[in-house]
């Protein structure tokens, strides 16, 4: 085959494999983005704990020790009346009146505003946290999102099963993909293979230059897929505002392109170099 | 003993392409292997060089047995095997120098030592001044030369020619057949398979005749006349 003809197969094999892998980026994009919505909610999970009118300074600050020790508890920060003024003034300065008109007598309660260690923002651990805690002197009420808590750690668990689940199916079809097309490559070169191991060439000396060949596939096909799906994300930026993906996850991209290529190979070579048959 | 085929059959969806072959070949012995189109020549060869195993009997070259032979241990029996066809299977895009060096390069042999053997070995085919031309631009007896070049160049205990004149004419049919004499005049065990027994000069080889996949009348030139 001449150059301009094996350059032609290069790219459409390239062009399939990236279509493929733009499929599974737009997938990683959306998770991406849907993920980091449910990572802030995440973070925000915790718990503030309403003290009891008379509960005086001292014994809140008792209070927040006990419960700093408490296992899965971050920190406790104590928040006094005069406070929890100013944070519902500075959140509703709309409603701000409303306060003077209740009185110099009326004061929002103190509460203690609990953060939790992430793994322990979880809809059974809050709840028996806050089980514990509203059992203690001094509380007059627990509240911790106790309505969509549970549908955010089910959502969070679900998002995590699903990327896993269509990493590791299109891992496996772009195996295949990359796996055809390495078949078609060493019957297009069949001479040179059967050639090779006449002549008495090692197994991995055959399989080399096709196993090299499909990570080289398999690492463009995937960063073209990239580039598209930048381009697209780019277009799409001004009305639906997103995230593109993290570093990190670009480096998955293309570690999973490598694999999928080094396996496609593999799998095209055990079907194209003739073995000996009984 | 370098080659030796101990009741060796071999059916492809039950039809025999070989049937009860026994044969031996001693170190330096010119072997001619003649029969009509679909004898079993080549699947004899195929044989030979392990690309086929037998459905029973055993085959031995140069101390592998198809009974034990493993797919590591291939690449070891075909290095001591040199392989010529009939169309030369030459690789196009490469050099005459490169498809003869080929051998020694996937056995890792150094450069330095490549070239001296591949100049030499071109040299003494007269194929120097070809050495960077590539195939389509060879004649047909050239392209045959290099393709014995290629199978002679990591020194093989046996060079199996299979059909190696049948694109050729008479003129140049006969020089090849004077080079594989030649080489076999240096200690290389040689197995021809040819349509035309009467290309080796008598007195040279032994000859056995296939017909169907069966040995007919080995060992014996006259008996081949008869047939």
């Amino acid at each position: 085959m001449n150059v301009g003809g094996k350059l032609a197969t290069f790219l459409i094999t390239l062009l399939m494999v990236s279509l493929s892998f733009m499929v599974f980026d737009i997938f990683l994009v959306v998770s991406w983005n849907l993920g980091s919505v449910l990572r802030h909610e995440q973070e925000n999970v915790g718990i503030e704990v309403f003290l009891m009118d008379d509960a005086g300074e001292t014994q809140a600050h008792n209070l927040a020790d006990l419960i700093s020790v408490m296992e899965g508890v971050r920190s406790v920060y104590y928040v006094s009346p005069r406070e929890a003024e100013a944070i519902f003034r500075a959140d509703m300065p709309d409603q701000a009146d409303l306060l003077a008109l209740l009185g110099p007598q009326f004061h929002l309660p103190a509460s203690l505003q609990v953060k939790l260690h992430p793994r322990y923002r979880t809809s059974e651990r809050v709840e028996a946290l806050a089980r514990t805690i509203s059992g203690m002197d001094g509380v007059d009420d627990v509240v911790y999102g106790k309505e969509y808590l549970p549908g955010l750690t089910r959502a969070v668990s679900m998002l995590e099963k699903l990327v896993l689940l269509a990493g590791l199916v299109l891992a496996v079809s772009l195996s295949l993909v990359v796996a055809n097309t390495v078949r078609l490559a060493v019957a297009k070169r069949a001479l040179t293979v059967q050639i090779m191991s006449i002549v008495g060439a090692p197994g991995w000396f055959v399989r080399m230059p096709f196993i090299g060949e499909g990570i080289v596939t398999g690492v463009a096909g995937s960063a073209g897929s990239l580039l598209l799906t930048a381009a697209v994300s780019v277009m799409l930026s001004p009305s639906v505002p997103h995230e593109f993906l993290p570093w990190s996850w670009i480096v998955l991209v293309l570690a999973l392109g490598a694999c999928s290529g080094a396996a496609g190979s593999w799998i095209g070579m055990r079907s194209g170099i003739p073995r000996p048959r009984r | 003993m370098v080659i030796s085929f101990q009741n060796v059959s071999r059916y492809y969806n039950d039809w025999p392409a070989l049937e009860r072959i026994n044969l031996q070949l001693e170190q330096g012995e010119f072997l001619v292997v003649s029969g009509p189109s679909g004898a079993g020549k080549t699947t004899l060869f195929r044989h030979i060089w392990m690309g086929d195993l037998p459905s029973s009997g055993t085959v031995e070259v140069a101390g592998h047995s198809s009974d034990r032979i493993g797919r590591r241990d291939l690449p070891l029996l075909r290095r001591k095997l040199g392989i010529v066809f009939q169309d030369f299977r030459l690789l196009p895009e490469r050099t005459v120098y490169d498809n003869v060096a080929l051998p020694l390069q996937v056995t890792g042999t150094s450069p330095k030592a490549v070239r001296r053997r591949v100049f030499s070995l071109l040299a003494e085919m007269e194929l120097n001044h070809r050495r960077a031309s590539y195939p389509h631009e060879l004649s047909g007896g050239e392209q045959q030369r290099v393709a014995i070049a290629r199978a002679m160049v990591a020194h093989p205990v046996i060079l199996l020619a299979d059909e190696p004149t049948g694109n050729l004419d008479p003129e140049v049919s006969r020089k090849v057949i004077d080079l594989l004499v030649e080489i076999n005049r240096t200690g290389t065990s040689v197995v021809l398979a040819t349509h035309d027994p009467r290309q080796v000069p008598a007195g040279v080889a032994r000859f056995i005749y296939l017909d169907r996949g069966h040995m007919v009348n080995p060992n014996s030139w006259d008996g081949y006349d008869q047939l």
